[in-house]
C-alpha cells in the first residue's frame, strides 16, 4: 500500500472548498505550488478561488501549525496536518496558544514524505515515527497501518554509546557551524516567543556572533526551552541550511522527559506540558 | 595571455598560490561546497556547481572586529584591529557572483564613506572567475540570465578559468591578473585553437539560458514602488515567510550589518556581525517602537530594496540571480516567482 | 599550587540561604570555594543562568532549594525540580560532567548539611578537574 497524494489534494481540496463556502473558516492552512512542481510552499487560502493552487505531494514537508499563532486569537481556521503537525497543533492547544473550538483539523495520514532540498525520502527515524493524526476532524485518506513501526528513539543509539568527550567533541563541530539565521526556531511550531531570549539585550543571554559560545548558548537554551514540548516533527533540522542534525538532540530531551515525567509532547489534549506542571510524588532520583 | 593545465594537476597550481599568499576556495562540507581558507592544496575540489554560502564573506566576514578594549584602563588604551593582509586569491567564483563585488562596492567603496577592511581585503584579491559548465543545465533556482549575466562572463575578474574537457583554460583580464598569470610555473600557454574556444564558449555563455523573464530596472522600480501600498499583495506573497535569516546571510548582495559590544568581564571587543532585515529586532527602536512588525513588511522591504530602491539610488538591481536565497528557503520562497508576480500585477 | 575550583551556589531566600546563615551563625567550617547568589525560590532559576556560569568560569553549580513540600511558595520547587533534571540531562548529553552541577534541598534549619554539602561537592568537583568545555577562552 502506498500513499495516494492525489487523492489526498482532492480530499483537500473540497473540503477547503466547502469549509470556506459554508463560512465555518475564514483560513485554511495548507500547501500550495511552489515555482517547482517539487518545491511547494506553506499556502493560506483565503477565497474560493485560490483553491485550484493547492498541491499536494511526497515533497510537502513543512509544518503547518508553525502559522497557527500567527492570526489573531479567534480567527477560525482550517489546518492541514500531518501526524507530526498535529501533535504540534495538539501541544499548541494544551499551551492556550489556540482554541480547539477555533480549529478545523484537517488530518492527513502519510508516511514515506521526501526531502525537497535532497530529493531523498526522509527516514522515519529522523521524525516521530508516527503515520497518523493524533488528533483530527476529518481524515483525508485512509488511516495507515502495517507499517513498520519505529521507535523515534532508534536514531539516539550511537550517540549514547559515545563518552561525554565525544559528546562534546560532536556538538561543538555541529554548533560551531551555525551562521545563526534562526531558521530552526522559526521553522518550529512551538518556538513562537516574542522576543526570543537570545534577541534580548538587556539581559543579554548570549553573544550575536556566530561563534561558539553565543552558539552553545543559544542552542542549549532552545533545547531546554523545548524540552516536553518538541513534537519531534524534524522541521529545525530540515530549514537548517548548514544541515545541523538538531533533531538529535530534541530527540534525547524528549526521550529523558518522556521516562522522568510519563508523557510524550502533543499526544493528548487534556495533558499538561510537562515542564508547567508536576506532581507531588515525582522522585528526586530524577536529579542524581 | 591563455594559459591552461589540467584540471587533476589543479592541487599543484594551488600550491603555488598557496606559497604566494592567502588561499581562499570551494571546499566540500557537510551541507554543500563552502569558500574557506585552504591549507592543504589538495583540498580544492572543483566538483561544485555553486558553493551554498556566498564569496561575499571573503571581503566582508560574518564577524569582524574593529576595536579591542578594556573597561579598566583608558580608552586611549584601545586597541583598533589592523589588517595586515597577505595576497588573497579567491578561487572558482562564479560569474554571477563576480558581478556582485561590483554591486557591493558601490556600499563599501563606492559613496564617499570607504570600509577600510572591505578596501583593504578587496585590493589585495585576486578573483579567480569560472565559468559555468554550459553543458549541464542551469539549476532550477538559478535566475541570473534575468539579471542580464552571462553564464561565463569574465568582467570583474582578475582571471577568468573555464573548463575544456579535462583541462582548464585561465586567461588574465586585468593587469593584475596578467602579472600574477605570468609567474605561475605550473601552466603552459594555449594554443590557438583553445583561444578560440575560450572566445566562443564566453560568447556561448550569453545566449545559455536559466529561468528568464525581461526585467527592466526602470519598470520594476516603479512597479513595486506603485505596488508598496498594496497590503494584499504582499501579506499574500509573505503568507508562507518564516521570517528567518537564511536567504539574507547566503545572499551575496546583503550587506546589512549589526555593531555590537561583546564584553565579558572587563574585556571586550567591538564587531561587526551581519544582520538581516527579516529579523524582528532588526528595526527596533531604542523607544521600544519598531515600524515593521509584520511578516510581510520585512519581506516587503527585502524585495523592494534590492529591486526598486536600489535601482533608485545607485542605479543596478542588487541581485545577481544565483538562486542561493531560493535554494536555502525552508518554506521555498522564490525572489524570482515573486518578482514576476510583481511585474503581472 | 592545588587547584580550587569556583563554584557558584544558588540558593532560595526562605531556606538554603538562611540554612547558609546558620551555617555561619554556628561558626560552621566550609570550603571558600562557593559564591552564593540569593534568588527568592528555586524556581526562579532559568537554566540559562547555569549554562552561562558554565562559561563565565564557573567549575561547578550548587542549586538550593527548600524540601519538595516546604516551599515558601507552596509549588515552586515541585516545578524548578522538573526543570532542572532536564537542566541536568542537557548537559549531561553536551558533554559536561554531570557531576559539575548538583541539587540539593536544604531547609532552614540544617546549618549542619549546608556545610556538608559545601565539602562534598567542592571535593567532587576537584577531583574533576578545571571545567573547561563550555568556559569562554
Amino acid at each position: 500500500m502506498s500513499i495516494n497524494f492525489k487523492q489526498i489534494e482532492d480530499k483537500l481540496k473540497t473540503e477547503a472548498r466547502k469549509l470556506l463556502e459554508e463560512g465555518k473558516v475564514s483560513i485554511v492552512l495548507a500547501y500550495g505550488k511552489g515555482y517547482d512542481e517539487k518545491k511547494p510552499m506553506p499556502y493560506v487560502v483565503r477565497k474560493t478561488s485560490d483553491i485550484e493552487n493547492i498541491v499536494f505531494n511526497e515533497y510537502c514537508t513543512a509544518n503547518m501549525a508553525r502559522y497557527l499563532v500567527r492570526y489573531p486569537r479567534g480567527t477560525k481556521i482550517a489546518i492541514a496536518v500531518k501526524p507530526a503537525d498535529s501533535r504540534a497543533v495538539v501541544q499548541l492547544i494544551q499551551e492556550e496558544k489556540v482554541k480547539r473550538e477555533d480549529l478545523i483539523v484537517l488530518g492527513i495520514p502519510v508516511y514515506g514524505m521526501k526531502n525537497f532540498k535532497t530529493g531523498e525520502t526522509i527516514d522515519s527515524k529522523t521524525t516521530c515515527g508516527i503515520y497518523n493524526p493524533v488528533l483530527y476532524d476529518i481524515l483525508l485518506g485512509e488511516e495507515v497501518h502495517g507499517q513498520p513501526v519505529v521507535s523515534p528513539y532508534d536514531v539516539l543509539v550511537d550517540y549514547e554509546k559515545m563518552d561525554k568527550d565525544g559528546r562534546w567533541t560532536f556538538w561543538k563541530k555541529e554548533l560551531d557551524r551555525c551562521i545563526r539565521c534562526y531558521a530552526c526556531r522559526k521553522a518550529c511550531p512551538m518556538c513562537y516567543c516574542d522576543p526570543c531570549f537570545i534577541d534580548q539585550n538587556k539581559p543579554k543571554w548570549g553573544e550575536k556572533s556566530p561563534e561558539s559560545q553565543g552558539n552553545l548558548m543559544y542552542h542549549l537554551t532552545r533545547f531546554h526551552h523545548l524540552a516536553g514540548r518538541c513534537i519531534d516533527c524534524g522541521e529545525c533540522s530540515r530549514a537548517c541550511p548548514v544541515d545541523i542534525p538538531l533533531y538529535l538532540f530534541h530527540k534525547k530531551v524528549a526521550k529523558e522527559c518522556e521516562e522522568m515525567f510519563g508523557q510524550a509532547a502533543g499526544m493528548k489534549i487534556e495533558d499538561k506540558p510537562a515542564l508547567v506542571n508536576f506532581r507531588v510524588e515525582d522522585s528526586d532520583k530524577i536529579l542524581e | 595571455m591563455l594559459k591552461k593545465t589540467a584540471i587533476q594537476k589543479i592541487s599543484d597550481l594551488a600550491a603555488e598560490l598557496l606559497a604566494k599568499g592567502t588561499l581562499i576556495a570551494p571546499v566540500k562540507e557537510s551541507a554543500g561546497f563552502n569558500f574557506r581558507e585552504i591549507s592543504d592544496s589538495g583540498q580544492v575540489d572543483f566538483s561544485f556547481y555553486n558553493t551554498l554560502m556566498s564569496p561575499k564573506s571573503a571581503f566582508f566576514p560574518q564577524t569582524e572586529d574593529f576595536v579591542r578594549y578594556d573597561k579598566n584602563k583608558s580608552v586611549l588604551d584601545a586597541q583598533c584591529v589592523d589588517l595586515n593582509l597577505k595576497p588573497i586569491f579567491l578561487f572558482g567564483v562564479r560569474p554571477c557572483d563576480v558581478k556582485s563585488f561590483e554591486i557591493m562596492d558601490i556600499h563599501f567603496s563606492g559613496t564617499g564613506a570607504v570600509d577600510p577592511y572591505w578596501k583593504k581585503r578587496r585590493e589585495a584579491t585576486t578573483i579567480f572567475g569560472y565559468a559555468f559548465d554550459l553543458k549541464t543545465p542551469a539549476d532550477s533556482a538559478d535566475f541570473y540570465s534575468t539579471l542580464n549575466i552571462g553564464a561565463a562572463d569574465p568582467e570583474g575578474s582578475d582571471i577568468f578559468m573555464m573548463k575544456k574537457g579535462d583541462g582548464l583554460l585561465l586567461k588574465a583580464i586585468t593587469p593584475k591578473g596578467e602579472n600574477l598569470l605570468s609567474s605561475l610555473g605550473s601552466l603552459t600557454e594555449a594554443s590557438a585553437d583553445e583561444i578560440k574556444y575560450f572566445d566562443d564558449t564566453v560568447a556561448a555563455g550569453r545566449s545559455f539560458k536559466t529561468r528568464f523573464t525581461c526585467v527592466d530596472d526602470k519598470v520594476i522600480a516603479k512597479k513595486l514602488e506603485d505596488l508598496f501600498h498594496k497590503t494584499e499583495f504582499w501579506e499574500k506573497i509573505s503568507d508562507a515567510c518564516l521570517s528567518c535569516g537564511a536567504c539574507t546571510f547566503v545572499c551575496p548582495t546583503c550587506y546589512c550589518f549589526d555593531i555590537c559590544d561583546e564584553t565579558l568581564f572587563a574585556a571586550g571587543v567591538r564587531r561587526r556581525v551581519w544582520d538581516s532585515c527579516m529579523f524582528t529586532d532588526f528595526t527596533m527602536e531604542a523607544s521600544g517602537h519598531n515600524p515593521r512588525t509584520k511578516v510581510y513588511q520585512r519581506l516587503r522591504q527585502k524585495i523592494c530594496h534590492k529591486y526598486s530602491f536600489h535601482i533608485r539610488k545607485y542605479g543596478v538591481i542588487s541581485c545577481v540571480g544565483c538562486g542561493r536565497c531560493t535554494r536555502s528557503c525552508p518554506v521555498n520562497i522564490d525572489i524570482f516567482s515573486i518578482v514576476d508576480q510583481a511585474l503581472k500585477e | 599550587m592545588e587547584f580550587e575550583p569556583k563554584i557558584l551556589g544558588i540558593a532560595c531566600n526562605w531556606c538554603t540561604y538562611t540554612g547558609a546563615d546558620l551555617a555561619g551563625t554556628t561558626r560552621l567550617q566550609y570550603p571558600q570555594n562557593l559564591r552564593v547568589v540569593r534568588v527568592m525560590c528555586s524556581s526562579r532559576i532559568n537554566p540559562s543562568f547555569i549554562f552561562r556560569a558554565f562559561q563565565l568560569g564557573a567549575d561547578g553549580v550548587l542549586v538550593g532549594g527548600c524540601h519538595p513540600g516546604d516551599c515558601h511558595y507552596n509549588t515552586g520547587n515541585l516545578y524548578a525540580r522538573r526543570r532542572l533534571a532536564v537542566t541536568r540531562k542537557i548537559l549531561e548529553f553536551a558533554g559536561i560532567e554531570p557531576g559539575r552541577f548538583r541539587v540539593e534541598w536544604i531547609s532552614a534549619s540544617e546549618g549542619n548539611k549546608f556545610a556538608e554539602v559545601v565539602r562534598e561537592f567542592t571535593e567532587q568537583v576537584k577531583n574533576l578537574g578545571p571545567q573547561t568545555k563550555f568556559k569562554i577562552k
